[in-house]
C-alpha cells in the first residue's frame, strides 16, 4: 500500500529490520516513543496502528 | 571503526591480556594484570563507541537488559554462597595478624591459598558470561531476532 520495504522503514525510524519484523508478528511491543513515529510516518494516529489487549 | 575491526582489535586485547597474565605471574606481581585488565576494557568500551555499523534500537537493548538481569538473578545467590563458605574458611583460622611478643615458636598452618579462591571466581564467571548468552538466545528468539518473513 505504501510501496515501503521493512529495511527502508527501519532506516527512516532508526530501528533494526528485525525489529519491524518482531513488531508485526506481535512479538515486540514498541515503546511509546517508537509508536508514535510508526504511526506519524503514516500520517495516522496510534490507535489506527496498534491495539491494546488486556493481559498482553 | 567497522565492526570486524572492532573483533580483531578485542582478540589482540584478549591474547595480549593473556600474555601480561602471565608476565605477572612470573614476576609475582599482581597489579601487573588487574591495571592491565582495566586498561583493556577500556579500550575496548572507546574502541565500542565508534563502530560505524553497529545497528542497536530499544528492542537489542531491551534483550541485552533483560539478559543481564536474568543473569544476576541467578548469580548473585551464588556468589554470595562461595563468598560465605570462604568467609568460613578464613574466619575458621587465625587472621594473619601477628601477634604480640612472645612469638609463637611455630606459624600456624597456612590455610588455603588466596590464590585458590581467584580460580574460583574465575570459573564461576566464566559460567555467568555462558548463562548470560543462554538468556542473551533465549530473549533475542522470544523477541524475533531471527524470525524471517517472506519480503
Amino acid at each position: 500500500m505504501h510501496d515501503l520495504t521493512q529495511e527502508a522503514l527501519a532506516q527512516e525510524l532508526g530501528v533494526t529490520r528485525q525489529t519491524i519484523l518482531a513488531i508485526e508478528k506481535g512479538k515486540y511491543d514498541p515503546s511509546i516513543s517508537l509508536a508514535f513515529r510508526i504511526a506519524r510516518r503514516f500520517g495516522v494516529t496510534i490507535e489506527d496502528v496498534f491495539t491494546y489487549e488486556e493481559g498482553s | 571503526m567497522k565492526l570486524n575491526s572492532f573483533y580483531l582489535l578485542a582478540g589482540v586485547v584478549g591474547l595480549a591480556e593473556v600474555g601480561i597474565f602471565w608476565m605477572s605471574v612470573v614476576q609475582e606481581n599482581p597489579f601487573l594484570i588487574m591495571v592491565a585488565f582495566i586498561a583493556g576494557v577500556l579500550i575496548l568500551y572507546a574502541a565500542r563507541r565508534t563502530i560505524s555499523d553497529r545497528r542497536e534500537d530499544e528492542r537489542s537493548i531491551l534483550i541485552a537488559q533483560k539478559a543481564g538481569a536474568r543473569t544476576l538473578e541467578v548469580f548473585w545467590i551464588l556468589f554470595f554462597a562461595v563468598n560465605l563458605g570462604v568467609a568460613v574458611i578464613a574466619f575458621s583460622k587465625p587472621l594473619g595478624f601477628r601477634p604480640p611478643p612472645p612469638f609463637p615458636r611455630e606459624f600456624p598452618p597456612e590455610g588455603p591459598h588466596l590464590g585458590y579462591f581467584g580460580i574460583l571466581q574465575m570459573i564461576l564467571l566464566c559460567g555467568m558470561a555462558f548463562l548470560y548468552i543462554g538468556f542473551r538466545v533465549y530473549y533475542a528468539r522470544k523477541y524475533g531476532e531471527w524470525d524471517e518473513d517472506e519480503e
